[in-house]
């Protein structure tokens, strides 16, 4: 595909267009693209459209109106511009070029040819199959807004409008998928968000070149922050609709993408991941409470586990206040299997509930909890004492609000436990230091992973560790680096 | 609309916290979370170098070997980490990388004991003591001259960063 089709403007002969739509984009072969032809003022009109992704009410009005023409109106000399008038829609845009035309017919709009005329009429009757914003799964709340982000990026930039009706909130269209051709929009608030970010992420995004993004934002991700084998999340992914548009108040750029419900947050640091809107639907004191209890449940599914089986491995440690800990009967299997089949069979299961029906999951969950367990116990495959920790550092693993987070500090658990098997106490304390230097050596868009922690912002610091009252948090966090840091006037 | 801009909050950029400010606390901040850590640390047989340590040059009474003799010992210990702050900004503060902090951390943990270990009548001489509190020890002075270097370097970054911002947009 040269240059030259591409630019290739609109002939005045609709056989022409309707020859260039049969060998270009298979008229007559897709059955879902069809043409109309209709004669108005003894002059043909032809319009194109997909099947599915048209609003047939909307069209069979439009038609209705320009049959209308040929009662009312006697001379076809301005046809245009009759024709214009009467497409009964508000969103009618002219175009020049054949391209741009399959372009827009491919995407659900209609164009409308007239014979004689360059121009072409592209009308948005598009109406997308999708469902209705609804709580997402993933982040409930016990109070607050119940609509999430649907796969329709139009619904979702609608339900960030709804919550953000400032005049600067911009959403930038930017097409990625040399075939998909995916929207994908940048939202931010223009004099807010650090125009160096925006930049970033723009040219980020418009540097990729794949024929199609058909995961979504997690490809956009994958081109945009280059993670490569590191397990950590760069971004943080949300489906509510209020958690978005406080990070667009926050001074955030976050990139929705056409068919997911979840749209991208940047810059974000580990902490991001470790925030949930419940919090913010409590009082700051329980709020603060949860959120400590979290921080909790996350070191848990982190240390827990090596901390224990280090303990098993050097028991002359074991601290005597808490010398009963630790396995007393001999156990047939290493420790160390027992904790990998352990954690493995909880991933198993993982895994399963994720794609089996719910009535089935109930069962099976209850045949994980009281029959695999027990079992294994009275076997003598495990001891005791390794489902216990297991399972407490799983219900840690649930505990992590940001899925992905979750997973990456599993990974870490089963490394710094291979670690500890092999090195013992060495393995741990190094292994545990060098998690923290990667951690704190990850870069997501240029602000630093572990941000406020490492590098230290005390102020930053604190809304981390408290969740502060909504009056009493004036400025925006310094990481997004936002051109207006007073979120309320300081003074009041 | 120029001279509405001028008054514009979003252009007064002013900083929440001066430098220096930040660089105390941080040293503050620091020397007490990581020897809170490490005297969790010793209460997990980690090490055998627990916090108080620090008030054995001193005679003082019995207190000092009891809780709060721990909380004194980390609240002294904060304090001299912020001279250890104030150290590393007026030295290595331009040095915008991570390693720093590493090398900081290192130097710092050869200075407490190697050299300063005959100060200390309760620490073992260098060689004797036991691989687990080097190994502790080492790893906690790395992860504290990282907090504190990283810190201060990124701040540094972050003001040079800021001062190119407001040179960009002509007031």
């Amino acid at each position: 595909m040269g240059t030259e089709t591409k630019k290739k403007p609109i002939p005045k002969s609709l056989e022409e267009i309707e020859r260039y739509y049969k060998e270009r984009i298979g008229l007559g072969e897709s059955f879902d693209l069809g043409v109309r032809k209709l004669k108005i003022l003894r002059k043909n009109v032809h319009f194109y459209y997909v099947n599915g992704l048209c609003d047939t009410q909307f069209i069979i009005e439009i038609v209705e109106e320009l049959i209308g023409i040929n009662d009312r109106e006697k001379l076809s000399t301005n046809l245009f511009q009759l024709v214009e008038n009467r497409l009964a829609h508000q969103s009618v845009t002219k175009i020049e070029k054949l391209d741009e035309s399959v372009d827009q017919v491919l995407s659900g709009l209609i164009v409308v040819f007239v014979e004689g005329e360059t121009t072409g009429l592209v009308v948005d009757v598009r109406s997308y199959p999708g469902r209705q914003p609804e709580e997402p799964d993933t982040e409930k709340v016990i109070r607050g807004s119940r609509d999430g982000f649907v796969e329709n990026i139009i619904v979702n930039t609608a339900l960030t409008r709804r919550r953000i009706r400032d005049e600067r909130l911009r959403f930038e269209m930017l097409k990625v998928g040399e075939r998909s051709k995916t929207d994908v929009a940048l939202a931010y608030l223009k004099d807010v968000a650090n125009p160096d970010l925006i930049d970033v992420v723009r040219k980020e995004i418009n540097s990729i070149e794949i024929d199609g993004i058909t995961m979504a934002d997690k490809t956009v991700e994958e081109f945009m922050v280059k993670q490569g084998y590191n397990p950590y999340p760069l971004v943080r992914y949300t489906e509510r609709a209020d958690v978005a548009a406080t990070h667009i108040l926050e001074g955030h750029v976050l990139v929705y993408v056409d068919t997911s419900p979840s749209v991208i947050i940047t810059p974000t640091t580990y902490f991001h991941h470790l925030q949930h809107a419940e919090e913010f639907r409590q009082s700051p004191a329980v709020g603060t409470f949860v959120r400590w209890v979290r921080f909790l449940g996350v070191l848990a599914s982190l240390i827990l586990l090596p901390l224990w089986f280090l303990y098993v491995l050097e028991p002359e440690m074991l601290p005597q206040a808490i010398s009963f800990i630790g396995p007393n009967e001999e156990s047939n299997i290493p420790i160390v299997l027992q904790l990998f089949f352990a954690d493995i069979g909880i991933e198993f299961l993982r895994l399963a509930a994720i794609h089996t029906p719910t009535p089935l999951s109930t069962a099976m969950g209850l045949i994980a909890a009281v029959l695999i367990g027990q079992i294994a116990v009275d076997v003598g495959l495990f001891v005791p004492e390794v489902i216990l920790y297991v399972a407490v550092s799983a219900i840690g693993t649930y505990a992590t609000p940001s899925y992905e987070l979750s997973i990456a500090n599993k990974l870490v658990r089963l490394i710094l436990l291979i670690l500890v098997a092999l090195f013992h106490f060495p393995g741990f304390m190094i292994g545990t230091t060098i998690w923290i230097l990667f951690l704190v050596h990850i870069k997501s868009l240029n602000s630093p992973y572990m941000w406020p922690f490492i590098p230290f912002e005390p102020t930053a610091f604190m809304q981390i560790l408290i969740r502060r009252a909504v009056p009493g948090s004036k400025i925006r966090p310094s990481i997004v680096h936002a051109r207006n840091r007073v979120k309320q006037p300081l003074k009041s | 609309m120029a001279d509405e801009s001028q008054n514009l909050e979003q252009n007064q950029h002013e900083k929440p916290m001066s430098f220096i400010t930040m660089v105390v606390i941080t040293g503050l901040f620091g020397g007490i979370f990581w020897s809170t850590l490490g005297y969790f640390a010793y209460v997990l047989n980690f090490t055998d170098i627990r916090p108080n340590i620090i008030l054995e040059p001193w005679a003082l009474g019995d207190w000092k070997n009891g809780w709060l003799g721990t909380v004194i010992s980390i609240v002294a210990i904060g304090l001299f980490s912020v001279g250890a702050a104030l150290l590393y900004y007026i030295m290595l503060r331009r040095i915008n990388s991570l390693w720093a902090g590493v090398g900081y951390g290192i130097v710092l943990f050869f200075l407490v004991f190697f050299v300063l270990n005959p100060l200390f009548p309760g620490m073992e001489p260098f060689m004797k003591l036991s691989k687990h509190t080097l190994i502790t020890s080492v790893c906690f002075y790395i992860l504290y001259g990282v907090f504190v270097g990283y810190s201060i370097s990124f701040e540094e970054n972050e003001a040079k960063y800021r001062q190119k911002k407001n040179k960009e947009v002509p007031t």
